[in-house]
């Protein structure tokens, strides 16, 4: 099943590869390079999923994931980020991410997080 | 003079007598003659023969005897009537005067030439306790004491030899079998009788005991109080008064008992005796003793308050002293107490060999004694117990480890004692002069601060401040002022007592410790700051090692599952590369700085040419990039002492940050020159330029400017930290100025090597 799903990351390799994996995988792929960038694209496309790197310039991802949920709070969001320390994974998830995908991650890892949460859901 | 009574007594009717004599003689040769006449009429007559002639004569004869006869008689008879009148006269006046001497409390008497007694009165037998009959068989001198004899014959010689006809003294009479008594004895010699040849001599005397045992105990009362008068002590006087009062007195041994407060028991505390060896014996024996209230006179006196007297000192009177007073043959006691103060303090006693006539004057007077002595022991111990806390606080003042400071209400200083001279290093007149002053106005300045009243405010009570103050010799310490004020009458402050400490030690070791706390308290800051550095650090340093990782990983895992176009394996190999580069430049400059940081790493000096390594860097850069290079370089510029390979580390990174944040068609102006002795070194962009808020940050570890275009500018964070570092090392600053939107231009400075500085030298390099 097709879905779309935003990339926001200020690395542009590590945008490339999640690109090429969800590309591959048949999904369809929207990339931001900071927080601000990436509220204004979820807000303003239908999307399955979002894909969310933390530290970015500008507005952080955890900001961003906030105005996001606030507008759309069904859209599903997974934190994906290098700071993978036990004690980030409970902040990201208290902060209201739907899951975590700690960097560097093995690239099934990262498309069944998509399968899983974008599974009889609509796009939001 | 008055005349022997008895002869008074014999006197007779003498002027009738001498009268007959007289006039008988006168009578007879008138009758004679008239007879004669008579006769020699008759012869006459015969011859002329008138017997008439011879009658007449005759008959006027014995006429004219006839009258003489009768002027005779009458005569005789009214001298014997006025004879009588005299002698009833005389008599009445005897029988008084022999009624008034007989009475007379005056001993009378008459002796004979050999002192023998002749006549004597009443008074006199009764006074010397012997009948009339017994004293009329002796001797004036044997009823005087023996001492005295010899002084009394020798004024019985003068007066029997006329060389005087009176002698008035002192003497000593003895009663049989009784003690000797002092008289006050009066001899006169008496008109002697005419054809009497032992001349008599009138003795008076006047039993004087009663005076003298009160001028006897007058005398003691009076050397008593002279021995209190002169005395500070009852220790003092004791030994005074009770010498004064045996020898005044007549008694053997004269004590003090005093009470023993812990034993509730009589102590012989002080005592006088007679010189002699078995009295001695008795007042050790009495100064082992501890008497009981209650116990024998001592103990009953001392209990009732009442003074007693007993004679024969018997076991059931003072049953411990039975033994040593018969040894001493002491057999009379007389106790009187000593009051103080409303209760009996001791008892004085007075003991003798012989019984005395213990009158109620001798009782007045020891009772009056007792309580002067009781006062004065009072009186004696309030002043001792005054002058010993006197003596105390002056001790305490003087000799206390501290300081201590009298001053006046207004400031003065009145008094120091020695350590506070010692601990200020001054004189008395110096100290007060001078250095007070100033302390004054040291702890009023100190007191403000610590909201403790000025010193003179006279509610600094407790008030304590530690000042500052120099001594004499210039030390300085630290002084801990306690101001006391001590109020005169009225309560308003007399003076103030100032308590001066020395605490330098105590307030150095203060502040040491204080200093030591601060410091740990801020290393302790240090280090919790560190460790959050740390932990910020680890967490940066996992986050930009997880990032290249990512990539690394993830393109590699594509490349392991296959199945890509040779073109992608070629992208996703750069990528991993360039992670791989990151990930190794980021180790590096790790390692680089926690060298530096830990200064284990060593920079090697050398003569370093600034300008050829920008130049270097410059032509490094020039090659690779779209900017504009700007070199600027001051040719005079002179050496610099420096590590080559860091120094074009330092501008390499300032370079490659110049060139990565300036746009497409920038200019990256290179520059240097000399200044005050150091190389200045510019590297400037016409970059994106630093937001003010980061600019105090751009210096430290992982602070990359990542705002707007700056964020997709890769670099470890950690280069700008290093180069601080490295110039730092070289003893030069590094300091950036920056405008968004207009550029950056990084400065730093090296110091010129040391030749260098001498414009001979610079010239020479020029």
């Amino acid at each position: 099943m097709s879905v779309t799903v935003l990339v926001a990351d200020d690395n542009e390799v590590a945008q490339r590869l999640c690109r090429r994996v969800l590309e591959k995988a048949g999904h369809k792929v929207l990339t931001a390079s900071d927080g601000l960038e990436a509220v204004a694209l979820a807000l303003a496309n239908p999307l399955d999923m979002i894909l969310m790197d933390v530290a970015m310039p500008g507005m952080d991802g955890l900001e961003a994931m906030r105005l996001i949920k606030e507008k759309k709070p069904g859209l599903a969001i997974v934190i994906a980020s290098a700071h993978s320390m036990a004690s980030d994974k409970e902040r990201f998830l208290a902060a209201g991410a739907d899951d975590v995908l700690s960097k560097p991650f093995r690239l099934t890892d990262l498309t069944a997080v998509v399968d899983r949460l974008t599974a009889n859901r609509t796009p939001q | 003079m008055t005349p022997g009574p008895k002869q008074r007594f014999d006197a007779k009717p003498i002027r009738t007598e001498g009268l007959v004599r007289r006039v008988t003689p006168i009578a007879g040769w008138l009758f004679v003659g008239l007879f004669a006449l008579a006769a020699l009429v008759v012869g006459f007559a015969r011859s002329e023969g008138a017997v008439e002639v011879a009658a007449i004569v005759l008959l006027a004869a014995i006429g004219l005897v006839a009258v003489v006869v009768f002027e005779v008689v009458r005569h005789a008879t009214s001298a014997a009537a006025v004879a009588k009148g005299e002698a009833d006269a005389l008599r009445q006046r005897d029988e008084r005067l022999a009624l008034t001497v007989g009475g007379a409390s005056v001993g009378l008497g008459l002796v004979d030439r050999d002192g023998r007694w002749v006549q004597v009165n009443d008074t006199l037998s009764a006074m010397l306790g012997r009948t009339t009959t017994e004293l009329l068989a002796t001797t004036l001198v044997a009823v005087t004491d023996p001492a005295q004899a010899s002084q009394l014959e020798e004024q019985l010689a003068k007066l029997r030899d006329r060389g005087a006809s009176r002698w008035e003294g002192e003497s000593r009479q003895v009663r049989p079998g009784g003690e000797p008594f002092p008289v006050a004895l009066t001899i006169t010699a008496a008109a002697t009788a005419p054809g009497v040849a032992e001349p008599l001599f009138l003795v008076q005397e006047t039993d004087v005991s009663a005076a003298r045992r009160a001028d006897a105990l007058r005398d003691a009362m009076v050397a008593v109080r002279h021995a209190i008068a002169t005395s500070i002590t009852w220790d003092q006087a004791a030994p005074h008064a009770l010498s004064a009062i045996g020898t005044k007195l007549e008694r053997d041994t004269v004590q003090f008992w005093a009470v023993d407060a812990e034993r509730d028991a009589l102590r012989l505390r002080h005592s006088w005796h007679r010189d002699d060896p078995s009295l001695g014996d008795f007042d050790r024996a009495c100064r082992e003793l501890f008497v009981p209230p209650g116990q024998g006179v001592f103990g009953r006196v001392r209990q009732s308050g009442v003074a007693a007297a007993i004679k024969g000192i018997s076991s059931v009177a003072e049953p411990a002293l039975t033994v040593p007073a018969r040894k001493a043959a002491i057999i009379e006691a007389v106790v009187c107490p000593v009051v103080s103060g409303g209760a009996v303090t001791g008892v004085i006693a007075l003991l003798s060999r012989r019984a005395s006539d213990v009158e109620d004057d001798v009782m007045t007077m020891l009772t009056t004694v007792g309580s002067e002595v009781g006062q004065f022991i009072q009186r004696a111990d309030t002043n001792q117990a005054l002058q010993r806390s006197e003596a105390d606080h002056r001790a305490i003042f003087e000799r206390a480890p501290i300081g201590i400071a009298r001053i006046s209400a207004t400031g003065d200083l009145l008094e120091g004692n020695d350590a506070l001279l010692k601990m200020l290093e001054h004189d008395l007149a110096t100290l007060r002069d001078q250095a007070w002053p100033d302390l004054l106005r040291s702890y009023d300045l100190a007191a403000g601060k610590s909201r403790v009243a000025p010193l003179l405010a006279g509610f600094s009570d407790g008030g304590i401040v530690q000042v500052r103050a120099a001594t004499g010799d210039g030390r300085w310490l630290w002084l801990q002022m306690t101001a006391t004020s001590i109020p005169d009458a009225s309560g308003r402050p007399e003076h103030v007592l100032v308590m001066v400490e020395d605490v330098t030690t105590v307030r150095e070791a203060q502040d040491k410790l204080a200093e030591a706390l601060d410091a740990q308290r801020s290393a302790n800051i240090d280090l919790e700051k560190l460790d959050r550095t740390k932990t910020e650090f680890l967490s940066i340093v996992s986050h930009e090692f997880r990032t290249a990782l990512t990539g690394i990983q993830g393109f590699s895992e594509l490349i392991r599952d296959g199945g890509l176009e040779s073109d992608e394996l070629r992208a996703y190999g750069g990528y991993i590369f360039n992670d791989a580069d990151r990930v190794n430049r980021l180790i590096g400059d790790m390692l680089d700085l926690d060298r530096m940081e830990s200064g284990r790493m060593s920079i090697r000096m050398a003569d370093v040419d600034i300008n050829e390594v920008l130049s270097d860097s410059i032509a490094r850069a020039v090659s690779s990039n779209t900017v504009d290079f700007k070199p600027d370089l001051d040719p005079r510029l002179p050496i610099v002492t420096g590590d080559r390979d860091r120094l074009v580390q330092v501008v390499s990174n300032l370079v490659n940050n110049a060139v990565k944040y300036s746009p497409e068609g920038g200019t990256v102006t290179i520059s240097s020159r000399a200044e005050g002795g150091y190389a200045l070194i510019t590297v400037s962009d016409t970059g994106l330029g630093i937001p003010p808020d980061e600019i105090a940050h751009v210096f430290e570890r992982f602070r990359r400017v990542r705002s707007g275009a700056a964020q997709s500018i890769a670099g470890t964070g950690l280069g700008l930290t290093i180069v601080k570092q490295i110039v730092e090392m070289h003893g030069g600053k590094i300091w950036v100025e920056s405008a968004v939107g207009h550029g950056s231009a990084f400065h730093f400075t090296i110091p010129l090597a040391v030749e260098a500085v001498t414009p001979a030298l610079q010239l020479h390099h020029a």
